[in-house]
């Protein structure tokens, strides 16, 4: 079966009336739970997962694929009108997404961000239907000298993620990485700086941070800005939340350009969503004809993210399916679906069960047109939520908040870990700290040091593994690259500064 | 007037749902109605590895026997010590069971001070789920083409030949630690995290020599030929991949399975431990449990309240040596 019989026996599975709504009612549910603060993909799934063991095992994997879409879209919506990003994936989203959301844009940028979602989605769906066998070996060739390249270079050049002083940047990124060393360590699971508390061993979670810095602190903003004057988002005309035709323009190429970038993410292992929309926020910063408008409101700064978590999304069923090796806990959750409903996941899926094969490939391209169909007509309907008078408004958000946090892991520990992050984010806020970076920093600090510890056991203590591989030395050259392009292009600005000014004296 | 309409149906509504709920709910239930509401299902680890499909099948089928939903929670951290902990300090009113490995029912309380189980006197016995045989595997490209063939390269290379584990001190981890000290062969292990999907991928990539682990994340991979399994640590032939020698036909009896219980916190009253009891010995005895079991790899060892204590028992004695081998061998 060539792909496009492939995806042609997978559409006559997938557009079943029972599949077509397994399809409907995932993405439906899974933008509902991405909504909510707190509450991502990972929990949508695991909460959707016993429902699927009475369905027929396609249309099970078919829900939990809509959910894990819906939720990476609906996770940017509270970060682009309320500044609070509903999963870990939207945090650079709630950058440029809420300034954009103060100008009066929000319409706008939601409408942007559900086109993009749907362009990254469907671009690398069709990678993955062309190349799956293929680049499957990607994967392999990924060891753990190759990944600490990768993340070890990754901190590096997203130390500058958000812009600012490099000051303001390193202070919070330090602070992730150590709170990214609080728990048990990855390889030996030695506990440290847990202070005998056992919640705390499984580490600071991602979330109650998350949404403790952006939205806990955004809320207090908010309630001081009522103390000093109002001011409230003004109320969007109709004709306002369609993007204008140079807002379409911009976002085009930062669509092309995340849905490559998240592609490649997508194929490794590893938080590739999250790690994706970081990436290519960097990514259009440096590359985009706006990059400096970057940070301020400029509409590439949540297109190309955005473009690029769903293509991760998307892109990471490819180890999935063509390897059976889960790499994300969503794509793990579907291993256990498809185990208890008696199918061995591994590189023979495709010729033993070619009906969940293609069926999960071609829902995906049903289930990007349903967000789509979804998610447009809603836009005016989340608009409309900004005009909900504060009294109301930031109490709701509180409550929706601590629930959605208390449930990703029934953890009252984690409720105070929000607020605590809520106070920092606030502090930070005031101090014109930037947030980003921190969460690159707890997000990606124990990734390095397990990558880093893998790699000395492997070699049996030989530091040379680093950059034994052809892989990791390219790596590190880029990294090399970048920064040195990044100095000369900042030596140049303030040359042509220091010019301009004494031209005017 | 729609508003009224709209109204009227709301209240009726309204007044069906809680005429609904009070029909459901029971004033204050006794232990012999057991059980009336929905019971929490701890699994100790995260899904994707050999624990999570069993965890949710046994539930799937309690569910049918108590009728009532039966929710399956991922609690994993700390070795599996923090959802097994969540079980063992939960009320003991039948409404929160879970999952235990004889790795962290028996291994880590050797290894981590102040957990709330130190025997198997502190936690509640229900039922033996299954074994899991620990298996080796090689890439198929590799130069060895069967056990016999790896054992003598180990034994001319000491220390050279490195085998990927999910973890330090996982029961993969302690198979190959036990065959070292039987033998007096050193390989090495290479641990990762993340399950053992990483170590998986370690011998697909050829970072490693072979690869110890588990059937149901990697028979996808052997059956494709990606992977060459060489042995097995049990006595008999493993039905699931008949090609793996059992390492009972070697001269060292390294048989360390994984085995998996159903646990519950001690001082559960007495009619509600029974029948908790009846129903889990119905579940591991029926067919379709073990249709499951069979087709996944699990071998089917139903033991049931006090035999499952003695055999989790039988393990501590096992571990204790391994670690003082470790610890000798450093």
């Amino acid at each position: 079966m060539n792909s496009l019989q492939g995806l042609l026996y997978g559409l006559s599975i997938a557009a079943t009336p029972g599949n077509l709504l397994a399809a409907f009612a995932g993405a439906f549910a899974g933008t509902a739970i991405g909504v909510l603060p707190g509450l991502g993909p990972v929990a949508g799934v695991a909460l959707i997962l016993p429902l699927t063991f009475s369905l027929d095992p396609t249309a099970g994997l078919i829900m939990m694929a809509g959910i894990f879409y819906g939720s990476m879209y609906g996770g940017s919506t509270t970060a682009i009108l309320l500044n609070i990003p509903g999963e870990s994936a939207s945090v650079v989203t709630a950058i440029d997404g809420y300034q954009l959301a103060k100008k009066g844009r929000a319409g706008a940028t939601l409408t942007i961000v559900a086109v993009g979602s749907f362009v990254g989605g469907t671009l690398a769906v069709i990678g993955v239907m062309m190349f799956s066998s293929l680049l499957a070996k990607v994967a392999i060739l990924f060891g753990p000298a190759e990944f600490f390249a990768l993340t070890a270079g990754g901190l590096i050049v997203m130390s500058r993620i958000s812009g600012g002083t490099l000051a303001s940047a390193l202070l919070p990124m330090t602070l992730g990485l150590m709170l990214g060393t609080i728990g048990q360590e990855a390889v030996t699971g030695e506990t440290r700086f847990t202070f005998g508390l056992p919640e705390l061993a499984e580490g600071v979670s991602l979330v109650p941070v998350v949404v403790g810095l952006y939205g806990f602190a955004e809320l207090m903003l908010l309630v001081e800005d009522r103390i000093h004057a109002a001011n409230r988002p003004e109320s969007v005309a109709m004709r306002d939340l369609l993007p204008t035709r140079t807002e379409w323009k911009r976002a085009v190429p930062s669509w092309l350009r995340g849905t490559f970038l998240g592609f490649l993410f997508g194929l490794v292992p590893g938080p590739a969503a999250t790690l994706a929309s970081f990436a290519s926020y960097r990514l259009e910063k440096a590359t985009s004809k706006h990059g400096s408008e970057i940070g301020s409101g400029a509409i590439e700064g949540v297109a190309g993210p955005e473009a690029a978590n769903n293509s991760a999304a998307t892109a990471s069923l490819v180890p999935l399916l063509a390897l059976g090796i889960p790499f994300t806990p969503i794509a793990a959750l579907m291993i256990s679906a498809m185990l208890v409903q008696g199918i061995q996941p591994g590189p023979l899926l495709i010729t033993q069960h070619p009906e969940i094969f293609w069926g999960l490939i071609a829902s995906a391209y049903i289930g990007n047109v349903m967000l789509l169909a979804l998610n447009i007509p809603m836009v005016g309907v989340w608009v409309s939520l900004l005009r909900i008078p504060h009294y109301l408004f930031i109490p709701l958000l509180l409550v929706l908040s601590v629930i959605g946090t208390y449930s990703v892991r029934n953890s009252i520990f984690d409720v105070w870990v929000l607020l605590a992050a809520g106070v920092v984010g606030y502090a930070f806020n005031k101090m014109k700290f930037q947030l980003a970076p921190l969460v690159v920093g707890l997000i990606l600090g124990p990734n390095i040091e397990k990558h880093f510890r893998e790699a000395l056991f492997l070699s049996q203590g030989d530091p040379w593994i680093y950059v034994e591989s052809p892989i990791a030395v390219t790596v590190w050259l880029l990294v090399a690259l970048i920064l040195i392009a990044g100095f000369i292009a900042r030596r140049r600005a303030a040359f042509a500064g220091a010019m301009a000014q004494e031209s005017s004296l | 007037m729609r508003f009224r309409l709209n109204f009227h149906l709301m209240a009726w509504a309204g007044f069906a749902l809680m005429a609904g709920v009070a029909g459901l709910s029971h004033p204050a239930p006794a232990a012999d109605e057991w059980p009336t509401r929905e019971i929490t299902f701890y699994v100790p680890y995260a899904p994707g590895g050999s624990t999570d499909p069993i965890s949710r099948k046994y539930s799937e089928l309690l569910e049918k026997q108590l009728k009532v939903k039966v929710i399956v929670e991922n609690k994993p951290g700390a070795s599996a010590t923090i959802g097994t902990g969540a079980v063992i300090r939960a009320k003991p009113d039948g409404y929160t069971i879970g999952l235990g490995s004889s790795s962290s029912l028996a291994y880590q309380p050797l290894e981590m001070k102040g957990l709330a189980w130190k025997s198997a006197d502190d936690y509640q016995s229900i039922a033996k789920l299954s074994d899991l045989p620990v298996i080796l595997a090689v890439p198929a490209e590799s130069r060895w083409k069967n056990l016999d063939d790896f054992l003598a390269d180990a034994k001319a290379n000491p220390r050279k030949l490195k085998v990927s584990v999910s973890g330090l001190r996982s029961v993969n981890d302690i198979a190959i630690q036990q065959l070292n000290k039987l033998s007096g062969l050193r390989i090495a292990t290479v641990p990762f995290t993340g399950g053992g999907g990483e170590a998986t991928l370690a011998a697909l990539g050829g970072r490693v020599d072979g690869t110890a682990g588990f059937a149901p994340g990697m028979k996808g991979q052997i059956d494709a030929g990606k992977l060459r399994v060489l042995a097995v640590f049990q006595d008999g032939k493993y039905d699931l991949l008949p090609d793996a020698k059992p390492i009972g036909e070697t001269p060292w009896k390294d048989t360390f399975p994984v085995g998996y219980y159903v646990i519950a916190p001690n001082g559960l009253p007495k009619p509600i431990l029974d029948r908790l009891l009846a129903v889990s010995k119905t579940i591991v005895e029926s067919d379709e449990f073990k249709s499951f079991l069979k087709a996944n790899g699990y071998t089917s060892d139903p033991k049931i309240g006090d035999d499952m204590k003695k055999e989790l028992a039988g393990y501590d004695q096992k571990f204790r040596e391994v670690v003082k081998f470790l610890d000798d061998d450093k």
